[in-house]
């Protein structure tokens, strides 16, 4: 492998147009010099990175393999395809679109099934009056098996599906289904419900690094420059920036601050001038300022924030931290 | 048949599987490619993830045999000898994912059906399988066994709704789901049940006939037919059955006291039968059937020249497979250089109705991990 950092990201459907909106939103423009139909890519104003469009199971597969470096898929894929997914792949970011639950779903007429151990209660029942086992439909066979098990189901069998598994119970194909919801409509038009507590996994789509592939110091490198820009769009989504300055201003009062409102301080504490920078979460912006303006602020200006650049570079330090040093 | 002191000690599994055949059971080789189905439906889903499976083209699955308990088992079912007694022995390759080596290892054991003395039959295996260790050099192995079926004639015993019964016997073989199972079963009813608590409580004393007609009536009227393979009387069945399990949440206490006193007996055969005597005793629980069975089995261990001073017996021994019936055992390394046992087996009972038999069946059998113990013997 050339010093290349490749990205493997899905090539069709939603996810591709949220992941593209993704990376548009920190700064990276995926390009396709020949057109569209291209399944090869790059990223303007990066050189040393490839990204590949594929389907979602491909993403996964080369990972898996160590065949790209990143990839963007869904977790549920992820945790599904690679058995002992955190020891092959390091989930590097939750990218915030892309939700999914993964969940057991048993039919409405089950009024008598609420929990896993009702469920359990079921289907051992079940194989004793119908001498056979319960059949749940899913294409999640792994997750599945592990956590019927963990919750100590055992008379069950899966019956592969992969396509339209809400519908396999009026088929008459199985009993029960496990499959991704986001809203429930799906399941409640096949008249399902899911269990109270059968989520099996909240989902959504990640930057994921695979372990096995060629890490040397140019993908590095270039990885770096690409979570750096993430890191830095996430920090400023999640903050706005409220500046202000009076005479009255001290550490007392930036302490309250940070502990009522969970505020930051990139700049340290105020000047000697009494200016002052900090960093609110959104939804605090209004009570910062009232406090502000009641210990003598004139005005208080608050601000949309673009990218927070930090030394500490948050996401590549949870992918050099999974990866080990380089070799 | 030979007793274990008149074996020369050797290190070839073909001369075991002779002295197998010396004590007269049958050689047999099954297939090495299996239907899938019956592993995954008597071992459970879990071992799907241990077993080399393929599809053939007509889209069955089959698996590399992960065992041969049950290859021999179904080869005799579709014998003419189906049904009379009959004993086998085997040695060859079986296929599991492990952490150990690799995928691929030998197997050797012995299946014995329809034989109606169980007790001299369960004792027979264990004899064989002390055989089996002594062949390679292994004279005293730690020897632990435990009793299926005392457990489920505690439970039969016990004064508890049947779901209840049916899962602490599910569970008996998975011990974690057992200790939840012990927890849930003190849990007060406040906070264990849905919003129909109120409606189920209601249900609880009330005419069981009226009340099943009711809520299929009530499951009707909502416009909800069953779909999914289970009936509207068969929801509405479980749904009182919720009705009773939550009328029942005040007793359980002492059950659960009684449930772990007995799962803490162990000892020697000779003293757990007296402390299982003394505990049927006090708790007034009619174990007495599967105590005389228990009984009998010992007294023909001890006639067949085992050592039963050093047979370690626990009620809460359990070889975490469903199909197992009665009697259980293991042998293992003492100083514990093996990943797992060097022999292990049980009474099977239910097996053979399971893949298919008619009538029942009785079935009691052993395999021996042979490159565990050659290892053993390398090593030493």
């Amino acid at each position: 492998m050339s010093a290349t950092l490749v990205v493997a990201v899905p090539a069709k459907g939603r996810l591709q147009a949220n992941m593209e909106a993704f990376f548009a939103r920190v700064g990276l423009e995926l390009i396709k010099p020949r057109g569209v139909r291209d399944y090869r890519g790059t990223i303007a104003n990066l050189p040393g990175v490839e990204v590949a469009y594929l389907s979602a199971a491909e993403v996964v597969e080369l990972l898996a393999q160590g065949a790209v470096h990143l990839g963007v898929t869904g977790e549920d894929l992820v945790r599904e395809k690679i058995p002992d997914a955190d020891r092959r792949v390091v989930f590097v970011d939750a990218l915030g679109f892309g939700h999914a639950n993964v969940a057991v779903a048993v039919p409405q007429a089950w009024i008598d099934v609420h929990s896993m151990a009702d469920l359990d209660d079921v289907a051992i029942a079940f194989r004793l009056k119908h001498e056979r086992k319960m059949r749940v439909a899913t294409k999640y066979v792994n997750l599945t098996r592990d956590f019927f098990s963990s919750h100590g189901v055992t008379d069950y069998r899966i019956v592969e599906s992969s396509g339209a598994t809400e519908a396999a119970p009026a088929a008459g194909t199985a009993e029960l289904i496990v499959d991704i919801t986001t809203t429930g409509a799906t399941l409640a038009a096949n008249g399902l419900k899911v269990i109270d507590d059968g989520v099996i996994l909240r989902s959504q789509a990640n930057l994921i690094a695979a372990r096995a592939a060629n890490w040397g110091a140019a993908a590095r490198a270039t990885a770096r420059s690409v979570l750096d820009r993430i890191a830095a769009q996430t920090h400023a989504r999640a903050f706005r920036e409220v500046r202000t300055r009076f005479a009255r201003c001290d550490n007392a009062l930036i302490a309250e601050a940070k502990q009522r409102f969970g505020v930051e301080t990139p700049f340290g504490g105020p000047t000697s001038s009494g200016m002052l920078t900090l960093h609110c979460p959104p939804t605090h912006v209004h009570a910062l300022a009232t406090l502000l303006r009641d210990n003598g602020a004139e005005n208080v200006v608050v601000a949309d924030l673009g990218y927070v650049f930090s030394r500490a570079d948050p996401l590549y330090a949870k992918l050099e931290a999974g990866l080990g040093p380089p070799s | 048949m030979t007793s274990a002191r008149t074996i020369p000690t050797t290190t070839t599994p073909d001369a075991l599987i002779a002295s197998f055949e010396r004590a007269g059971y049958a050689r047999v080789a099954p297939a090495i490619l299996q239907p899938a189905e019956p592993f995954l439906d008597l071992s459970g889903e879990d071992i799907r993830k241990r077993m080399y499976l393929t599809t053939d083209p007509q889209g069955r699955e089959l698996c590399l045999r992960p065992d041969l308990t049950i290859p021999v088992s179904r080869d005799y079912l579709a014998s003419p000898a189906a049904g009379k007694p009959r004993g086998f022995c085997y040695l060859g390759p079986v296929f599991r994912h492990r952490a150990e080596g690799g995928g691929e290892f030998l197997q050797a054991g012995i299946e014995s059906f329809a034989r109606p003395d169980t007790a001299a039959a369960d004792a027979e295996m264990l004899a064989l399988g002390l055989d089996a260790t002594a062949h390679y050099g292994l004279g005293a192995p730690d020897i632990r066994t435990g009793d299926v079926a005392l457990f489920c004639a505690l439970v039969a015993a016990l004064d508890l709704a049947p779901a209840w019964k049916r899962r602490l016997i599910k569970d008996f073989n998975h011990k974690t789901s057992l200790a939840q199972d012990l927890d849930r079963l003190t849990i007060s009813a406040s906070h264990a049940r849905s919003e129909y608590q109120g409606v189920l409580a209601a249900l609880a004393g009330s005419d069981p006939k009226g009340a099943h007609a009711l809520v299929t009536d009530l499951l009707s009227i909502a416009g909800i037919t069953a779909v999914g393979g289970r009936s509207v009387g068969e929801i509405a069945d479980h749904f009182l059955e919720q009705a009773a399990l939550g009328a029942q949440t005040s007793l359980p206490r002492e059950t659960r006291a009684l449930i772990e006193k007995f799962l803490a007996i162990t000892g020697d055969p000779h003293e757990a039968a007296a402390k299982l005597r003394a505990f049927a005793r006090e708790g007034k629980i009619a174990l007495d059937g599967a105590l005389d069975a228990f009984e009998s089995r010992t007294a023909c261990l001890a006639a067949r020249g085992v050592d039963v001073a050093r047979i370690r017996f626990s009620t809460a021994f359990g070889r975490g497979l469903d199909y197992y019936t009665g009697f259980v055992f293991e042998l293992h390394d003492p100083l514990a250089r093996a990943l797992g046992p060097l022999v292990a087996g049980g009474r099977y009972d239910g097996l053979l109705t399971r893949l298919g038999s008619a009538s029942a069946i009785a079935a009691v059998g052993f395999a021996v991990w042979i490159e565990r113990l050659a290892a053993l013997r390398s090593a030493s």
